[in-house]
């Protein structure tokens, strides 16, 4: 291999970390809802690009700055985010765990419907901001809008993390999850932090959907699912329930992802990163940073 | 202060609580006896508003419980030391306090509360940075208190704070009890340890499959032949 290559590769490792802030926001939003309900959300990633589609349909017509549809897609995410708390698990009984699973892998391919119909399933095109900027940095390019994506999904965590362990509200999420009975003795009302929690996500989902379509350049139904496995597996390599974990993996499978599609083409890029998944499952089945039990 | 009356609540078709009437004095510390599966637990969560009853009422000062939900309860003046303690292990022993005046706003109020509690409790001081999983037993059990009172209740519940912990610890944790009661504050004590209640308490109750069977003072407590060898596990030497 000479110097051209591994430019080219490090290049390509390098744009894959900057992207992989959406998958840290996705499997953040899956940790966050583990965390507080205990259950898996599997119309997350869909929820996250429906609402980005939204942001298109609402300003459909309008010449808006990308900025405002970014704006209106975080929106739309905080607005699909409650609807999928009110049907999928509102009045599911939640102590039988498949029902919720049930729902949400329901609700997921609900969604992709309903973005297939409203768009004749046509990718639309999404807008960019910096997308005509390249910072030069010796011999690697760094793409402008790719930077912007990446700072995005930095101020949205350090926002999030900001409100879980510095407000009041924050507490109360971390309480639920950590000892939900407590928590109601202590006069929290779960049903809130529930509704709270998947609004929250939502609005990050909304901002990650938004991050995909403007680094990729266009929205299609056919991102969901893939978005789906990425964001479950950077949950998992993360760690379940573990904020940074899903940092971590999320950047991790990004820049990984990019590195094998590199070297090995865009048809086995998954495969790598599906037996990553297996290597964590079998030898660090508790992630990154497990959680650990306390005490009691 | 508390009432409850004519209380039955039920998992499914199994009653747990058949109708239980008591009564809680103002001030004082009233203890409820009683063997595993007597149906305390299930008379605190649903005093706590955690279970639903079925039927009877629960009175504080007048106002009916039944019904409210937890916060409402815990915004009425009873708080709960649960069984087992349940403190939030991943968070600060200070982050714990701050859970437990969950449902109040008035800040500078809190900050005082949490001195007098670090004030109360000197181990929780020395540890408010750590995570209270990390407490020992006892000292998870001094937080759980600590929290519960951090919502300044009228009533304090506690569920068996004895449980699994050293002799000694239990010792403090019923001078602690005491100590509490003096300053004012009105409890209702679930204890298996007759022996340590018995020190404390000013009013028994004894319940048995769901059932109230005694009700006494210690005096009489003390007397009972029955309870004697139940749960003081001496019996009186004839003569």
């Amino acid at each position: 291999m000479d110097l051209l290559d591994l430019i080219d590769a490090v290049q390509s490792v390098a744009d894959g970390v900057l992207f992989g802030a959406t998958y840290a926001l996705l499997g953040i939003g899956f940790t966050l809802i583990f965390g507080v309900m205990h259950k898996l959300n599997l119309s997350y990633a869909a929820a996250s690009i429906g609402a980005a589609y939204a942001s298109l349909l609402i300003l459909a017509g309008i010449e808006a700055p990308a900025i405002f549809v970014f704006l209106m897609a975080a929106v739309a995410g905080g607005v699909i985010g409650g609807l999928v708390y009110l049907i999928a698990f509102k009045f599911i009984p939640l102590a039988n765990p498949l029902a919720t699973l049930m729902s949400t892998v329901g609700l997921l391919l609900l969604i992709d419907e309903i973005i297939v119909h409203s768009t004749a399933g046509v990718p639309l095109n999404y807008p960019a901001l910096f997308s005509d900027v390249i910072i030069p940095m010796g011999p690697f390019n760094l793409r402008g809008d790719l930077i912007f994506v990446f700072a995005l999904g930095c101020v949205c965590m350090v926002v999030l993390l900001l409100l879980l362990y510095r407000t009041k509200l924050g507490l109360a999420t971390r309480a639920v999850s950590q000892q939900p009975i407590a928590s109601e003795l202590c006069g929290i009302s779960i049903t809130h932090v529930n509704v709270l929690t998947f609004v929250l996500t939502g609005v990050v989902g909304g901002i990650a959907g938004a991050m995909t379509g403007a680094a990729i350049g266009m929205l299609s139904p056919l991102l969901s699912l893939p978005l789906t496995v990425k964001g479950l597996i950077v949950t998992v390599i993360g760690g379940l329930g573990s904020i940074p974990g899903a940092i971590i993996a999320g950047l991790v499978v990004g820049g990984l992802e990019n590195f094998f599609q590199f070297f090995r083409g865009v048809s086995e890029r998954d495969l790598y990163i599906m037996l990553l998944l297996f290597a964590f499952l079998i030898f660090r089945p508790g992630g990154i940073f497990p959680t650990t039990a306390g005490r009691d | 202060m508390l009432d409850v009356s004519d209380l039955v609540t039920a998992y499914g078709k199994i009653e747990a609580l058949k109708g239980v009437s008591l009564h809680v004095e103002s001030e004082k510390i009233t203890c409820l006896l009683g063997p595993n599966g007597a149906g305390k637990t299930t008379l605190m969560m649903t005093i706590a508003g955690i279970l639903q009853p079925r039927r009877g009422s629960i009175r504080l000062g007048g106002t009916e419980l039944v019904g409210l939900s937890p916060a409402r309860i815990v915004a009425r003046g009873v708080a709960l030391v649960p069984e087992n303690r349940l403190v939030f292990p991943q968070m600060s022993v200070l982050e714990n306090l701050l859970a437990g005046a969950y449902q109040r706003s008035d800040k500078a109020e809190i900050n005082v509360d949490v001195e007098r509690m670090y004030t109360r409790f000197p181990h929780l001081r020395e540890r408010h940075q750590q995570l209270a999983g990390t407490l020992s037993g006892g000292e998870q059990q001094m937080l759980a208190v600590a929290r519960a009172l951090m919502s300044r209740p009228r009533v304090l519940l506690m569920d068996e704070p004895s449980l699994g912990l050293a002799p000694l610890v239990v010792a403090e944790i019923f001078s602690i009890i005491s100590e509490l009661n003096r300053d004012g504050t009105t409890i209702f004590l679930v204890e298996q340890n007759a022996h340590m209640a018995l020190q404390v308490a000013h009013q028994f109750f004894l319940m048995e499959q769901g059932r109230i069977t005694f009700k006494g003072t210690p005096g009489q407590l003390a007397e009972d032949e029955v309870i004697q060898r139940a749960y003081l596990g001496t019996r009186r030497t004839a003569g």
